[in-house]
């Protein structure tokens, strides 16, 4: 493997202090080499906004290390921190951030002053940009007359006018319609394999997990590699619903076998009558492949 | 990032100019005291200023006018005239007292002139006569406007009637007022035996106020002699000791709260930036751009509001001399000097205080909240 362009070491992050501290971050490492295109996904509040924000040089963590490009960013000065978030890392924020004064257009451009060329060289590529992402009509309008589809698709063009090296999105696909979030996976599978990107995506989007080179998965606060781990779907025994047994943490045992469901309630359903589930159930955990 | 810094100061027009108008609003308070500061500061010297003497002669052991009295004996007015480099000496007499006139009191210098020497005097009139003969008195126009007083009318000036002759302007301030009666009058009235109050002294081209005041001094037995400008300076640190002082201070409370009031309008406007802020840090600019620009929308609406209040008080000076005018309203380099650099640093420092915090903290620190 070339040289990562993001290398992060045993990251920790915790929030507030006493009986509300979180530990939102804890003990994450991940290295993402060019070209890769790798999802973050996992509960909400499990810390993935936390964790991309770090490795997008946008919060210091409380511990371990993030190298940008080779750059430790915890020993960059402010000089050479804003050059690396102008030129090297693309981010996309789960909220947009649009420059409310600024027109769809211009908020594109804006990170193009702040690299070499500037603004005026970008201007062809801002329109390109904002064409591939269907935005040509909507060019000149401010901020607050775009849909939210539009201003996510805005905030994409942003975040790759300045051809950066690493990509990071936070659900970007959050807010669209499946068409236009077909369009932004796709974007963003196109950056990745076609100019050598680095691109880390948190979504919860399976479509663009079945192209991704890597599935992470986010809880409580650590990082596990799904596509790495055999699958271990389980049936429901009560309601049918398929569940990742790796993952599922509602589980009960009868006559010798472990029985995973979809929720709380169900569990209890069965819980109360095991006899009349377990042989349904029993049926349909022929998928699963149990390793132990 | 000016372009930003441009728009997005106008993308909420009616937000700025509220902002612009709030510490206009303040800014037109300071000026306002200021003016009346500065207008009374120049009304209550008026009588030396304007009578336009290179030196004044009056008892030793005195040195200003406002609430004093003064003898010189009447002899004294020749030796003084004898005085090398003096081209004219000219006697006043001169008292404070209240007048009443028209069923009201007003506190006045009273000045008693020679009627056939125009040497002192009103120095512009609105109606009647500039000199006053014996049995009448010149009174500042307010006393027409305030209480109805016509030309030929009585006034009580210390427990004697007299008739007015005249009214003069510019003679009138909340703190003093001047008025003029005959030279043998006012000796009556204050049984002066042939005492004078002050010599005014006019000196021959080319000589030195300073170096005929002390050959005054040398040669003249019991006389001060003061040059005028020393004789203005004097008095006017009276003046503000003894009333002046209190505009003064309504002035600094002005001054105070229209500081906080800046200092809280361009607070506020940064402090509804931060998300901006905090975006703009994350895309890549470099603190001291958004030191900038901030600054820049700060010292945009300090200097609009600056310049608003000056407009405001330009309008206000004229509306003033009409509706109110016993207060007396000047406007000085100086002051508005003092309250624009004090517009601007107020804005400055108030922009910088929230930005030193916004741009301290990692960037999505800000827009998580
Ligand atoms: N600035 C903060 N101060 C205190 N707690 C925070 C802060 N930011 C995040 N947290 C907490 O850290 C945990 C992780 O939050 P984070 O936003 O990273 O989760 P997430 O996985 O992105 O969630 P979602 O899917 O809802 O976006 C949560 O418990 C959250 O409440
Ligand atoms: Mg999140």
């Amino acid at each position: 493997m070339t040289q990562p362009i993001l290398s992060a070491r045993d990251v920790v992050k915790t929030f507030g202090s006493g009986h509300t501290r979180v530990r939102a971050v804890d003990g994450v490492s991940l290295d993402l080499a060019a070209g890769e295109l790798v999802t973050i996904t996992g509960p909400s509040g499990s810390g993935k906004t936390t964790l991309v924000s770090i490795l997008g040089a946008l919060l210091q963590p409380d511990l371990g290390s993030v190298k940008i490009a080779g750059q430790e960013i915890a020993t960059l000065g402010e000089t050479a921190l804003s050059m690396l978030r102008a030129r090297t890392i693309g981010f996309v924020f789960q909220s947009f951030n649009l420059l409310e004064a600024l027109s769809a257009r211009d908020n594109v451009l804006f990170p193009a002053h702040l690299a070499p060329g500037g603004a005026r060289a970008a201007g062809a590529r801002a329109d390109a940009l904002l064409d591939r992402l269907g935005l040509s009509a909507r060019a000149h309008a401010m901020p607050g007359t775009l849909s939210g589809g539009e201003k996510q698709r805005t905030a994409i063009a942003r975040a790759l006018i300045n051809e950066p090296k690493l990509i990071i999105a936070d659900e970007p696909t959050g807010n669209l319609d499946s068409h236009s979030g077909q369009e932004v996976m796709m974007v963003l599978h196109d950056v990745a394999r076609d100019q050598d990107c680095a691109v880390l995506i948190v979504t919860h989007d399976q479509r663009i997990e079945e192209v991704a080179d890597r599935v992470l998965w986010l809880e409580d606060g650590t990082l596990r590699d799904r596509k790495a781990e055999p699958r271990k779907l389980a049936r429901d025994p009560v309601c049918n619903m398929l569940v990742d047994g790796g993952l599922s943490t509602i589980f009960a045992e009868h006559d010798g076998r472990r029985y995973h469901f979809c929720s709380e309630r169900c569990r209890e359903r069965f819980v109360a009558d095991p006899q009349s589930y377990a042989a349904g159930g029993a049926l349909a955990t022929a998928a699963e492949r149990s390793p132990t | 990032m000016l372009n930003w810094t441009l728009r997005e100061l106008l993308l909420a027009p009616q937000q700025l100019v509220a902002s612009v108008a709030a510490v206009a609003g303040a800014f037109l308070l300071v000026l306002f005291f200021e003016g009346v500061f500065a207008g009374e500061s120049v009304q209550i010297v008026a009588l030396i200023d304007k009578t336009d003497a290179d030196v004044w002669v009056m008892q030793k052991g005195v040195g200003n006018m406002h609430m004093t009295t003064s003898f010189v004996s009447d002899w004294k007015v020749d030796a003084v005239a004898e005085v090398e480099g003096v081209a004219k000496a000219t006697p006043i007499l001169y008292m404070n007292t209240t007048i009443e006139a028209g069923g009201r009191n007003w506190f006045s210098y009273v000045v008693g002139v020679e009627a056939n020497d125009p040497r002192v005097g009103p120095w512009q009139m609105a109606a009647g006569a500039a000199h006053p003969s014996p049995g009448g008195a010149v009174v500042p126009e307010i006393f027409a406007s305030d209480a109805g007083l016509k030309l030929g009318d009585t006034v009580r000036i210390g427990g004697r009637d007299f008739r007015v002759d005249g009214f003069s302007r510019d003679t009138f301030s909340m703190a003093n007022s001047i008025s003029f009666v005959s030279f043998g009058d006012l000796a009556d009235l204050m049984n002066s035996l042939g005492a004078v109050s002050y010599i005014l002294v006019d000196a021959k081209p080319g000589v030195d106020p300073q170096a005929l005041a002390d050959r005054i001094k040398a040669q003249v037995e019991n006389v001060n002699a003061l040059p005028r400008a020393v004789f203005v300076a004097h008095d006017y640190s009276i003046a503000v000791q003894m009333g002046l002082n209190i505009i003064w201070i309504m002035t600094l409370i002005g001054g105070a709260l229209a500081v906080l009031l800046t200092g809280f309008v361009v607070y506020s406007h940064v402090t509804e930036r931060e998300r901006e802020l905090a975006v703009m840090k994350a895309l890549g600019v470099h603190n001291r751009s958004i030191y900038a620009a901030m600054c820049a929308q700060a010292l945009i609406i300090g200097g609009l509001a600056f310049i608003l209040s000056l407009a405001l008080m330009a309008a206000a000076m004229p509306l003033t001399a009409v509706l109110a005018p016993k207060i007396s309203l000047a406007i000085t380099a100086d002051a508005v000097m003092r309250v624009g650099a004090t517009a601007l640093a107020v804005s400055l420092v108030a922009a910088v205080i929230p930005v030193r915090r916004i741009v301290s903290v990692d960037p999505v620190t800000a827009f998580q909240q």
